[in-house]
């Protein structure tokens, strides 16, 4: 009897302990886990399309800590902040376009994280892709392509921003590898041309690519700012005339067209971010945030031609500066397309008109963001061949843009005219797509046009929206600084910081 | 690891394959007479069994007895207030014995893990709770009931709220990350989550388990201590039916209240910030008095509310069978408008003796609860999570205009609290809000258990059971067009709902074995067995939005269905165990008991799935010695010392994969695809976190009995804490799951138990508690010297220090003057009238927000002590119990000051900000600045201005009962009536009504990283009850 219990005992024992292994192995039926993804060319498919992703995130974030606008074009002398002492939730904001930011910031940390979020996802698909085999070897090219594209393009944000930053060209596995020392600028934009280079070579033309996806012209662009920035104009230029000769782009015939959305990755559009009206979470939000608050709800409803909108009482960011509004010239048909003003308090305030388009739901747009568009093409070639002591052949370029603004072409102009004639022109012509504080920076001329700015704010501050009595802090612009703090959050966990 | 279980196989065999050593012994008839040792008159009903059996029998009513035993079995016979006695029967078929007076519990029969023990024999940390001692308190959970009872055991209303916010912690336990709450187990099942849904009523005793040698045996689910919940079963001869019932009323006492301004002082205060930033005054603030009182919206909030209970209790023991059946009937209208908590309840308790070898037991335990609970809790932007409807409703309340109604006179509801073009935001009807919100919960949760137990030979146990526990709750929520958040678009809003359902099981088999033996003096059980459980959860959530109207509110007339906001959960964990323990004493007086767990758990990393939790503790007692004999002031006396590693497996199902999220979806042109990408980093190394706890205990009884006093001091030490480690997000990931660092955790704990009066007519017994917890920061992950928690009014958490310490500027006035404000260090906004800090870093300048900025730690959560006090009293016929719960030296950061001091003018605010700063001739009281600059500083900028003593000693429950008298032979065998207060009253410096409250932003419960926080919360309510007890 002992013994018969005694094995009895031990086949159950030694049945339950086989068998307990696999009892014991229970991974998640909700989501996958990364030991049985990146294994398909669907896999890779659907990696490629979450590294678009934190684009959005990027550049529709509103509020007091903003997205790209807010470093992009609120510290430029573009735009500025409209003082409402009944809402003071906005020191972000405001430090930001009165140069006094602190590395707790949090549009500082938006631009930073969004930005690395997309480079670990395009080195996720970096990694994997060529270990794994594809039905077609053609959609391998795209999206490594792509993937290469969109890491250039975070890191040259990055760069442009913050200067050295920690280079990740390889997926982070653990806490070891998760913080690197901060790489040389320099060396950051050899990486940049390594891979813009490289995915040049691997991205179809716009007119073989899914609209809205990342182009053989967007590479060719973004190769190109980055000589633009380097200077070095005559690569610039050559890279241009490719993206130039391709004949994928071209003008859109009228510049109110440029933000219809009807015209959404049109002829014109070398890279947008991409955005869905709607509630699947795509929706752009950005120009309500631009709206001069307070602001009734009838005065909502004006702006942004949805009826049932509904009243704001925060402040308003992005407002246009007097400084803008004069330097758009007389006749450009840009201006009234660009700006438009209402009357909120018994005064006429400006606000951005160019990216309002018509919604149903209040909130809810679907207008994307512009990020490369030919015109700054045809400028970026007229400003290199201009700077290679050729005025004369940056004039077709330059006057390409003009014509359409139904203005008057440049001709027979010095080198250094037509140098500001370029800049004034990129002013208006892409105001308020986050290019005039990286031109400043770019042309060496921030320091002085901004404290310049800062003077003019501060000695007639109603003339810059704030009610009577009131001004930026005394430390406003007195330290104009060109590139921006690594975010405190970062510097807390980076020993190399 | 292979040879490791093998090992413990071996073990487990062992302790089987004793079992038949033993031979089968002669049975014989054993006969005798109990008679009382002091009086010598016979001694009806004590118990007889046979030690190591169910076999039993109990005294006549002239104390004599009969039973059939092995020849040579142990006879133990106890009975209550007399001391148990073991008698070897040594083939003696007559046996006569007398019983001497014990006066207490000292040889009470103590729960302890999978078995119990006499009190005398217990080495560990261990306390038992009868809830007769609790009957008398009115309301729902079971751990409410136990506030101030237990020793060592901090348990705290974090909120009103009907049914919920109970927080338990035993010996300050805390992780950073997995859970802290204790292990619950009913009936020697471990649920899931707690026993908020389990009748009161349904319970026997509590028993909580907080040394590691108590708990090893519960292993990797141990580190929070355990909670022993043992239902009632038939236990009366006869049988016997009880009926109980109390009704009464509740209201939020008028101290604790938010001393907001009235409509004239507020339209006043609107009117000076006008003034004082030198523009026209608006014309709703030109004339203050016309307002009056105005409209006080915290008190609109709340009214006085009814409760009652119902439970029948019918039990009854037969021959063959036992059965104990209890239902019950739980119904709370909350204080706060549209809130309610009802339960219906049911247990049946059964067991079968099928021959003299088998024992069947079966119950079931099906509770349905219906619960409409608003979202009151956490700051006024807070949202009820995953969806965008309202939360914070009570902050949002008290911060609404005073001078704007929240009934029409005519009794209808406005739609708004607003005023166009003068309000900062746009403000819905709270009130309305709060009262046309739906979050109805109907919940069904069913325990169940069958066991079977069969004695094949004496001594030798061997028991196999599947229990399951079952759950099935259905959430509703419609937020209607009235209602609307914080900062979002005025009603009428789009009416929203959300539909989630929700279902559990958890099942669990267990077999065990035990064998009791004892060679002369040595006595020894031993216990070996295995256990296998799963839980499978699959949570679904619906989030519809686009209602054309209020009044449909099914999903086909959504006209949107969310889907970001809408998703499927599947959850599962797998266990499985093996246990054993060795308890051995020589003539119970030197104790040893040794005990070791094995997890194996799904949790785990597959490198680390499994983990051993060994125990070993020693008691001996010394009042047994011979040179303490004669002492006559000492009766009882005894020390203890235990020592064991446990653990914490709450670290998540699925916390050691690498996580792809898919859907991450993206839009080209204008359709939308599908989009994936690794979201978490995976760490297969991934493990529970250890717990190594000392534990020295001293027991004493003097004077008869009279005072027992028990003294603890515990020392843990919890490593491998799991961690999501911040790391740069230039990663792309914000954390990593890793286990790192090490919590200190020690204190002492006293408890005095005193029968002051012990006379016929007269008793009273004073029964004392307190307790110093303590805890440190021993190290955090490996460069990480800080962890923040409570969002920007942030605790810090850093090696050396105790956890969540609250991290801010101290506050230092106002700069008065010009003069003042030349002379002091100020922050970049900085102006005459705005708040002064002190510049702790000495850099001259106040900074805030970076690394080395001028925060410091400015108050700690934790308290100093903690105690409990209960008195009972009986005279007569007539009985009355106070009890009183307290925490001395914790600090409280009363964080809704971010609204209601909010000196912009966009909220109501406290009657005092009053005397803010105006003018340097008109400073105030140096408390608040002035309304026209930098206010944000005050506001966002976390300092000591926020901060209060949160001491309290809180009556918590004053009874009195009077008990008819009743004939012997009536059918009434008992019939009481009773009057109770409960939350009495609250002695304490903090000026809300619930110092215990603790909640994050968003009204959850808060973690052990940012405790204290008051973000506002549903007030506890005093409530009045009447009830009755009959006993047929």
């Amino acid at each position: 009897m002992r013994k018969i219990i005694g094995i009895i005992t031990l086949i159950a024992a030694g049945t339950f302990t086989s068998c307990s292994e696999d009892f014991l192995q229970l991974p998640p039926e909700d989501s996958l886990s990364q030991t049985i993804f990146f294994q398909t060319q669907s896999d890779f498919e659907q990696a490629i399309n979450a590294t678009y992703g934190p684009l959005r995130d990027l550049y529709n974030t509103g509020g007091n800590s903003q997205g790209a606008w807010g470093m992009g074009e609120l510290t430029s002398d573009n735009t500025y902040y409209k003082y409402n002492p009944n809402y003071r939730a906005v020191q972000d904001g405001e430090s930001i376009a009165d140069f006094y930011v602190n590395d707790g910031n949090g549009t500082i940390s938006i631009k930073y994280t969004n930005n690395y979020l997309i480079i670990a996802r395009a080195n996720q698909i970096l990694a994997l892709i060529d270990e794994v085999e594809f039905d077609d070897n053609a959609v391998k090219d795209n999206v490594k392509g792509q993937a290469l594209y969109l890491r250039a393009l975070a890191y040259f944000d990055l760069v442009q921003f913050y200067g050295d930053v920690p280079l990740h060209l390889v997926p982070t596995t653990g806490r070891e590898d998760a913080a690197l020392p901060l790489t040389p600028a320099t060396e950051v934009y050899t990486q940049i041309m390594n891979d813009v280079g490289e995915a040049i070579s691997l991205l179809p033309v716009k007119s073989a690519q899914e609209a809205g996806r990342a182009t053989r012209g967007s590479a060719q662009m973004l190769l190109a700012n980055v000589y633009m920035v380097q200077e070095n104009w005559a690569s610039a230029e050559s890279t241009l005339t490719s993206l130039v000769g391709s004949g994928e782009y071209d003008l859109l015939g009228d510049y109110a067209n440029v933000f219809d959305l009807n015209n959404k990755n049109s002829v014109e559009s070398i890279f947008e971010v991409q955005f869905l009206e709607g509630t699947e979470g795509f929706a752009s939000t950005f120009p309500y945030n631009w709206m001069p608050e307070p602001v009734t709800a009838e005065q909502v409803a004006q702006i942004t031609g949805v009826p049932n909108s509904q009243a704001s009482n925060q402040q308003g960011f992005n407002i246009p500066t007097p400084d803008l509004l004069e330097s758009y010239e007389d006749g450009d048909l840009r201006e009234t397309v660009s700006i438009d003003s209402i009357d909120t308090d018994g005064t006429y305030y400006p606000y951005i008109k160019k990216f309002w388009t018509p919604h149903s739901t209040p909130g809810i747009t679907g207008v994307n963001w512009p990020v490369y568009r030919y015109a700054e093409a045809l400028l970026f070639m007229a400003e290199a061949v201009n700077e290679q002591g050729r005025p004369g052949d940056a004039e077709q370029y330059i006057n390409a843009v003009r014509t359409r603004a139904g203005l008057p072409g440049i001709t027979g102009v010095d080198q250094a005219t037509m140098r500001q004639a370029i800049m004034d022109e990129r002013r208006v012509e892409l105001a308020f797509e986050n290019k005039r504080w990286l031109d400043l920076v770019r042309t060496g001329t921030a320091q002085a046009v901004m404290s310049a700015f800062g003077d003019r704010v501060k000695a007639n501050p109603t003339d810059y929206y704030f009610p009577e009595g009131f001004g930026p802090p005394a430390a406003a612009f007195t330290n104009i600084y060109e590139l921006f703090p690594l975010p405190a959050g970062e510097a807390l966990l980076n020993p190399n910081f | 690891m292979k040879t490791k279980q093998t090992l413990w196989l071996m073990v487990l065999l062992c302790t089987v394959l004793c079992g038949f050593t033993a031979n089968a012994q002669q049975r014989i008839t054993v006969r005798g007479t109990v008679s009382d040792a002091e009086t010598g008159q016979p001694l009806p009903g004590v118990t007889v069994l046979e030690q190591g059996t169910t076999n039993g029998t109990s005294a006549d009513f002239d104390g004599n007895y009969s039973i059939e035993v092995n020849s040579n079995a142990v006879l133990t016979f106890s009975s209550v207030g007399y001391a148990a006695q073991n008698i070897s029967v040594n083939g003696r078929s007559q046996i006569n014995i007398s019983m001497a007076i014990d006066s207490q519990q000292l040889d009470e029969v103590v729960i302890v893990g999978y078995g119990t023990q006499t009190s005398r024999k217990v080495t560990g940390a261990v306390q038992q709770i009868d809830s007769e001692e609790l009957a008398d308190i009115p309301v729902p959970q079971v751990t409410q009931k136990l506030q101030g009872r237990l020793v060592g055991v901090q348990i705290n209303q974090t909120t009103g709220k009907p049914g919920q916010g109970i927080q338990v912690r035993v010996r300050g336990q805390a992780s950073i990350l997995a859970g802290s709450d204790p292990l619950y187990v009913v009936d020697g099942f471990p649920i899931v989550g707690d026993i908020s849904s389990i009748n009161p009523d349904e319970i026997e005793s509590i028993s909580v388990l907080k040394d590691a040698a108590s708990t090893s045996l519960y292993g990797s689910r141990a580190a929070n201590g355990v909670v022993l919940i043992t239902t009632k079963s038939g236990k009366t001869e006869q049988g016997g039916f009880s009926i109980s019932y109390y009704g009464g009323v509740q209201a939020v006492p008028q101290k604790g209240r938010p001393d907001l301004m009235n409509g004239t002082e507020f339209a006043q205060f609107k009117k000076e910030s006008f003034e004082d930033l030198g523009l026209p005054v608006p014309e709703p603030f030109q004339n203050p008095e016309q307002y009056g009182e105005g409209y006080n919206w915290y008190d609109a909030m709340f009214r006085t509310a009814p409760i009652q209970s119902l439970n029948i209790n019918w039990n009854a023991r037969g021959e063959r069978s036992s059965v104990a059946i209890v239902a019950g009937v739980f119904n709370q209208e909350g204080v706060m408008v549209n809130s309610d908590f009802k339960r219906y309840s049911l247990r049946a308790n059964s067991s079968f003796k099928l021959n003299d070898q088998l024992n069947l037991g079966v119950s079931v335990a099906p509770t349905y609860s219906i619960d409409n609970l608003p979202s009151s809790d956490g700051a006024f932007y807070a949202t009820n999570v995953n969806a965008g409807i309202p939360g914070g409703l009570v902050t949002n309340a008290m911060q609404t205009w005073p001078i704007l109604p929240y009934q029409n006179e005519d009794g209808s509801l406005p739609l708004t609290a607003w005023i166009p073009g003068i309000s900062a935001f746009p403000t819905p009807n709270w009130y309305r809000a709060a009262k046309e919100i739906t979050n109805e919960t109907k919940s069904l949760r069913v325990l169940g258990n069958v066991f079977l137990e069969y004695q094949p030979i004496e001594g030798l146990r061997l028991k196999t059971s599947i229990n399951g526990d079952f759950g099935n709750s259905s959430f509703f929520n419609f937020s209607p067009s009235t209602s609307s958040t914080t900062f979002a678009a005025l009603p009428p809003a789009i009416p929203t709902s959300i539909r989630r359902e929700s279902k559990y099981l958890s099942w669990l088999n267990e077999n065990t074995v035990t064998y009791a033996k004892s060679f002369g003096d040595h006595n020894f059980e031993l216990l070996g067995g295995m256990s296998f459980q799963k839980y499978e959860a699959d949570n679904s959530q619906l989030f519809l939005s686009n209602f054309p109207d209020d009044r449909v509110r099914t999903i086909q007339s959504a006209l949107n269905i969310d889907r970001t906001r809408s998703f499927n959960n599947i959850n599962e964990w797998s266990l499985t165990s093996f246990f054993s323990r060795l308890n051995y004493d020589y003539k119970g007086k030197y104790l040893v008991t040794f005990a070791l767990r094995r997890d194996g758990s799904s949790r785990f990393g597959s490198n680390n799935r499994w983990g051993n939790f060994p125990s070993v503790s020693a008691g001996w007692v010394f009042s047994d010695e011979s040179f303490l004999e004669n002492t006559d002031w000492l009766t009882f006396g005894k020390v203890r010392a235990s020592y064991g590693i446990i653990g914490n497996n709450n670290i998540g199902n699925y916390t050691q994969y690498a996580l792809v999220d898919n859907s991450l979806n993206a839009v080209f042109g204008n359709s939308i695809s599908s989009g994936a990408a690794v979201t978490t980093l995976g760490n297969s190394n991934l493990g529970w976190e250890k717990t190594k706890q000392i534990d020295l205990g001293l027991d004493l009884r003097f004077f008869d009995d009279r005072v027992e006093f028990i003294y603890d001091y515990y020392k843990k030490n919890t490593t491998d804490l799991l961690f999501n480690v911040n790391i740069p997000q230039e990663s792309g990931f914000t954390n990593f799951n890793d286990n790192v660092g090490e919590l200190e955790f020690w204190g002492h704990e006293f408890a005095i138990v005193s029968r002051n009066i012990a006379k016929e007519n007269f008793t009273w017994n004073t029964n004392f508690n307190i307790a110093f917890n303590r805890n440190k920061v021993v190290s955090l992950a490996e460069g990480v010297d800080r962890i923040f928690a409570g969002g920007g009014y942030a605790a810090i958490t850093r090696p050396g220090e105790p956890l969540g310490q609250f991290w801010g500027l101290i506050h230092d006035g106002v700069y008065d003057n010009q003069q003042e404000f030349d002379s002091s260090p100020k922050a970049v906004e900085s102006q005459v009238g705005t708040i002064k800090f002190q510049d702790v870093n000495g850099d001259g300048v106040i900074t805030y927000g970076n690394e080395n900025d001028d925060r410091t730690v400015i108050g700690n959560p934790f308290p100093d002590y903690i105690f409990g006090l209960t008195n009972d009293f009986r005279f007569g016929n007539w009985d009355a119990s106070v009890v009183i719960s307290g925490s001395v030296g914790n600090d409280i950061a009363v964080t809704n000051d971010q609204g209601t001091t909010n000196l912009d003018g966009v909220f109501n605010v406290l009657r005092d900000v009053k005397d803010r700063w105006r003018s340097p001739e008109n400073p105030g009281s140096g408390r608040y600045g002035k309304t026209t600059g930098a206010t944000f500083m005050e506001r966002d900028w976390f300092s000591s201005r926020f901060i209060e003593d949160g001491s309290y000693l809180t009556v918590k429950n004053i009874s009195l009962g009077y008990s008819f008298p009743v004939k012997e032979t009536s059918f009434l065998k008992k019939a009481r009536l009773y009057a109770s207060v409960q939350q009495a009253f609250v002695l304490t410096g903090y000026r809300g009504v619930n110092p215990e409250i603790s909640t994050t932003t968003q009204g959850q419960q808060s973690n052990a990283l940012a405790l204290g926080y008051d973000w506002g919360a549903y007030p506890v309510p005093r409530t009045y009850t009447l009830g009755f007890n009959l006993s047929f």
